[in-house]
């Protein structure tokens, strides 16, 4: 459907395509993917001759792209940006409209048409197709962004990091959308991201670029089994640590340099340590390293001797999780009691790590915006 | 006698002038700005040297330029309404190249990638999103234009400017007034007109972002 031979392309200086060459089958979800200024975006413009590569052919249903008139071709390939870019001087249905009308088709064909793919996405016709973009919320405009691609169905569309710009909630009921109305309508896909966790979710087929090359091109689950290299290694890491929350244990979001001291130890060392580390409370061991409970600064003041050692105090009770547990649970445990963390346990009942309500905001943080680090 | 009785016609045919002056000259002049506005758009890094040296003209105080043409080409019409539409043109070119240049480029790249050819685009892409902006200098150049259309009077081709140079070379400040206001008058009802029509032109969906 899609094919590149040897395509070079310079920007000054700079190659930003270097001898690529690849194949797309008709109906396949095509994922261009790696990181920024690898070419995904020029691979992806050359399709539609937004750009002319110097050197290479392309082929477009067997077509020789370089000899079609572009505003010709790119009425028969759907194209979706990230900024979305409906014009805001239409109402939805003009938008739509936009390419079928270039085509001559008549006026209730155009109205049949945008009512279909309205439904489609579960926007109703009488309700939106007058309004303009401006009147509707971000992913409502997108939706709107994919259908006008789709308008006179291309048997092509390309996608510019569609969903780059939304919300993650929103992302994802799009994706669902997409991969949906893909399934419907069998287009020929090829979508840009720099987003892994996309990529492995939507793609038939993933292309990984890096300096204008090609680094592999695989299936989802070969490139998690086998990536070519350790940039698309690191790639897929990063995007399997944030990618089902369900699977998280408190493990993973414990603090492990949390202070713990043996029961032997004088109060003033311990009251010490609690000065100059600025903590209220100490973690409390046995001599086994078994968990005791926890002693805060209070309970040393009610004690009233500094003299002796921590264990002549009672320690107290703190809410416990146990290391495999699942994450929520102990963040539930922790949202419901007063306690200021959780201390978590290993099997062995030893100190494996505290999570603390600043751990918890940030781990929330990773998982709804990627790693925050 | 009362002043309308005595002056009434004059003052009359002194705006029916006054108003064929800023009409001709306005529309001529908007034509002319909105061509070459389109045109420089399309070659913004020629149009970087080409505007400042055209905003240099428009410094020409434009009793300079009446004298001038006047020596050419005489004591006609023409000689006005060709220097107030060369002052006219100015607000106009400005707001539709800054208009065109402001389109923001995913709208280009949208329509682009829609398969409109270049001529589509600016019709019902560029042109509707930049007509706010055209629209405002096409007020701005219609109420210069009406205060411009005062020098007329100095070559001796009437206008409301006729009233007010009497006036002056007489010290009546009734005829100073009787130019004046008429003229302010003009200035305010054409722009509410033209306020009229940015609500045609301008597209209903660039409205509601305000």
């Amino acid at each position: 459907m899609i094919r590149f031979e040897s395509v070079k392309k310079k920007f000054g200086d700079t190659v930003v395509l270097n001898n690529i060459s690849f194949n797309i089958e008709p109906g396949e979800f095509v994922v261009l993917i790696g990181p920024s200024g690898c070419g995904k975006t020029t691979t992806l413009k050359s399709i539609n001759r937004l750009i002319t590569p110097e050197e290479g052919k392309i082929f477009v249903n067997g077509q020789d792209i370089s000899k079609v008139n572009p505003v010709k071709l790119r009425r028969k390939i759907g194209y979706v940006i990230q900024q979305i870019g409906l014009f805001p001087n239409m109402t939805i249905e003009q938008n739509i409209g936009l390419v079928p009308k270039r085509l001559k088709y008549n006026k209730s064909e155009i109205k049949k048409i945008t009512k279909d793919l309205m439904e489609m996405v579960d926007m109703s016709y009488d309700e939106y197709a007058h309004k303009y973009p401006t009147e509707l919320s971000g992913g409502q405009q997108q939706r709107i962004g994919v259908l006008r691609a789709l308008a006179a169905s291309p048997p092509i569309v390309l996608m510019d990091e569609p969903f780059g710009a939304l919300d993650p909630m929103t992302r994802a009921t799009l994706q669902e959308e997409i991969v949906k109305l893909q399934k419907k309508l069998k287009k020929t896909i090829v979508f840009v991201t720099h987003d892994m966790n996309e990529a492995l979710d939507l793609a038939d087929k993933i292309i990984f670029m890096e300096h204008g090359e090609i680094v592999q091109m695989a299936t989802p689950d070969e490139m998690l089994a086998n990536p070519a290299n350790d940039l698309i290694r690191d790639f897929m890491r990063k995007s399997s640590a944030t990618s089902d929350a369900s699977n998280l244990t408190a493990a993973d979001f414990m603090r492990t340099n949390a202070i713990s001291v043996y029961k032997k130890r004088s109060i003033r060392e311990c009251t010490d340590l609690m000065a100059r580390q600025h903590i209220d409370s100490l973690l409390i061991k046995n001599e086994d390293d078994t968990y005791a409970g926890i002693i805060t600064i209070k309970d040393v003041k009610k004690h009233g001797k500094s003299s002796g050692s921590i264990g002549e105090i009672t320690p107290n009770e703190n809410i416990t999780s146990d290391a495999g547990e699942n994450a929520k649970d102990s963040f539930d445990k922790l949202y419901n009691s007063g306690d200021n963390y959780v201390v978590v346990l290993n099997n062995d009942k030893t100190i494996a790590g505290i999570i603390s309500k600043t751990s918890m905001a940030t781990a929330m943080a990773d998982t709804l915006w990627g790693d925050m680090q | 006698m009362s002043f309308f009785e005595t002056y009434g016609d004059r003052l009359i045919t002194a705006i029916q002038v006054h108003l064929f002056y800023v009409l001709t000259s306005v529309t001529i002049g908007f034509v002319v700005a909105l061509i070459l506005g389109i045109l420089l758009s399309r070659i913004p890094q020629y149009a970087k040297i080409i505007m400042p040296i055209l905003s240099i003209f428009q410094t020409i105080p434009g009793i300079v330029f009446i004298g001038i043409l006047f020596l050419y080409l005489g004591m006609i019409p023409a000689t006005v309404i060709i220097a107030l539409a060369v002052y006219a043109i100015f607000p106009v070119l400005k707001n539709t190249y800054t208009g065109l240049l402001d389109v923001k480029p995913e709208y280009i790249e949208a329509a682009k990638g829609c398969g409109m050819s270049p001529l589509q685009t600016l019709f019902e892409v560029e042109l509707p999103l930049a007509s706010p902006s055209i629209i405002t200098g096409l007020r701005m150049s219609t109420i210069y234009t009406v205060s411009w259309a005062v020098l007329a009077a100095m070559i001796g081709l009437g206008g409301l400017g006729e009233f007010i140079y009497i006036g002056i070379a007489s010290n009546n400040n009734q005829l100073i007034l009787a130019g004046a206001i008429p003229s302010a008058i003009m200035a305010i009802i054409l722009s509410l007109l033209i306020d009229v029509l940015g609500r045609f032109i301008i597209p209903k969906g660039l409205k509601e972002v305000k």
